[in-house]
């Protein structure tokens, strides 16, 4: 009898540790498919943890001089370039964490950023982007170059900028600077 | 065809002539008029006519186009946006589109007053009007200069005073050589253009034709803008360079002047003012004929 019970309740808990592996592993599972949604699946690596934080460089204006003024700001480290420049940009819309001005429209929505071989990032943005900018040459100038300057200080691989309004090209912002052409950085809109 | 209005019947004599242009002409009486027809060898010529003495004598003045091209030189003035796109707006609900057309009308009186160039408008109302058009239209009326008129705005509260910018081609440095080689060669660019020319309809734009012409479109800002320094007593924010999209295919020398900030509340209610449109417009002409005085022959 005592040795029948015992083998039924040996079964029983070898039953219980599988079933509990079991749960585990496909919960860890599912939880690694959810994380492989935000950065570009071709790039995750899921045996690295992702959650390892770099610091990055954003550029704002001030009330106090024409220039664009950098920003300390910390992203979640990636292999993958693109999914790093995109929380660049997204931290761009989000504003100053000081009393810096954000020349983006708090409306923006990143839609999409591509980076071919060629050096140049595309940057897609939602129609706020120009629907809601506040047109005039000076503040077209900063939001470009904020745009710009922030992705090509903190990546080197990504030498122009072309910005995008609902996946295709515009021809200005509200009238002034051409959107036709990918832009180079200007360094020297940077406060020294 | 002109016609003469005259109260005092007119005898017509014929008298045989010869003449290079002029095939044959021949007058109508129309009620108190007499039509003069003029029928030439060919449509390239202009005229001029006036009449002198008593009895009136009627002198008609000929000349080929060619000629003529030389003698008549051209500024084109473009006031910035336009129709369904206003630009930049005031808190106070100024619009950019109305302020850049005041200083432009008052712009084109000034310069035509003083200095022996005719100006072409963009527009000379409240209609659209696509930016690469405004580039076509100073080309196709062979610009000797172009000026875009803007108002500013800024995310900046702040921010005020004038600027005035040139074209910045953000090229690379591969990309600057080849342009600095066609800047030294615009000469040739011209002729290139010339050829091309053939078709009078046809609406003429050069992607980069502003390239060739930098280093001239940089000494027109800084003659433009110590001008508007001097009349306005603004802060000096100096000459800029950035891509803007309407100086790109310019073939002339060609600036854009941010002539204040339409989003500060003190400039925009200045813009709104005509004192201050005609001194704006005084200011970039004076900037204007000073470079026509050192750069043009």
């Amino acid at each position: 009898m005592d040795v029948k019970r015992l083998v039924i309740l040996g079964a029983l808990f070898v039953l219980l540790v599988i079933l509990v592996i079991v749960f585990f592993i496909r919960g860890g599972g599912e939880k690694a498919i959810q994380s492989q949604v935000s950065p570009p699946p071709e790039m995750y690596h899921p045996s690295e943890k992702p959650q390892e934080k770099k610091k990055i460089i954003l550029f704002f204006l001030s009330e106090d001089d024409t220039l664009l003024h950098p920003e300390e700001r910390e992203i979640y480290a990636s292999p993958s370039i693109v999914y790093e420049a995109k929380q660049v940009i997204e931290e761009l819309i989000r504003g100053s964490q000081n009393d810096f001005l954000s020349p983006l429209p708090p409306q923006t929505r990143l839609r999409e950023l591509y980076l071919p071989e060629n050096g140049v990032a595309y940057v897609d943005f939602s129609k706020d982007f120009q629907g809601t900018h506040s047109s005039g040459s000076s503040a077209e100038i900063s939001t470009v170059y904020s745009i710009v300057n922030s992705l090509t200080y903190n990546f080197r691989s990504i030498k122009k900028v072309f910005i995008l309004v609902e996946g295709g090209e515009k021809e200005t912002l509200g009238g002034h600077i051409n959107l036709n052409i990918a832009f180079l950085p200007q360094y020297s809109l940077i406060a020294k | 065809m002109i016609e003469v209005k005259t109260r005092i019947p007119l005898g017509i004599q014929r008298k045989s002539f010869e003449s290079r242009f002029i095939e044959s002409f021949s007058w109508t009486r129309r009620n108190n008029s007499l039509i003069l027809t003029i029928k030439a060898n060919h449509g390239n010529f202009s005229y001029d006519y006036f009449t002198i003495g008593y009895p009136p004598k009627l002198i008609i003045d000929l000349r080929e186009v060619q000629e003529e091209q030389k003698a008549v030189r051209t500024i084109v003035i473009d006031p910035g946006h336009g129709g369904l796109e206003s630009g930049a707006k005031g808190k106070f609900g100024t619009l950019e589109k109305e302020v850049t057309l005041g200083i432009s009308l008052r712009l084109k009186t000034v310069i035509e007053r003083n200095l022996a160039y005719r100006v072409v408008l963009t527009r000379d109302r409240d209609i659209d009007k696509a930016l690469d058009d405004r580039a076509a239209l100073a080309n196709n009326n062979k610009a000797d200069l172009f000026v875009s008129i803007h108002a500013n705005s800024s995310y900046r509260k702040n921010a005020r005073g004038s600027e005035t910018y040139f074209l910045s081609l953000n090229a690379t440095d591969e990309e600057a050589r080849r342009l600095a080689y066609l800047e030294n060669s615009s000469a040739q660019l011209e002729e290139r253009i010339e050829g091309d020319n053939q078709d009078e309809i046809k609406m003429i734009l050069w992607d980069m034709a502003q390239a060739a012409y930098l280093h001239q479109s940089s000494r027109l800002a800084e003659l433009i803008q110590s001008e508007l320094n001097v009349l306005l007593r603004t802060a000096n924010r100096g000459i800029k360079q950035a891509p803007f999209k309407v100086l790109t295919g310019v073939a002339c020398p060609a600036v854009l002047v941010e002539v204040a900030f339409i989003s500060n509340p003190v400039e925009e209610k200045e813009l709104g003012t005509e004192e201050f449109q005609y001194k704006v417009a005084e200011a970039v002409y004076q900037g204007i004929a000073k470079f026509l005085r050192r750069y043009s022959q």
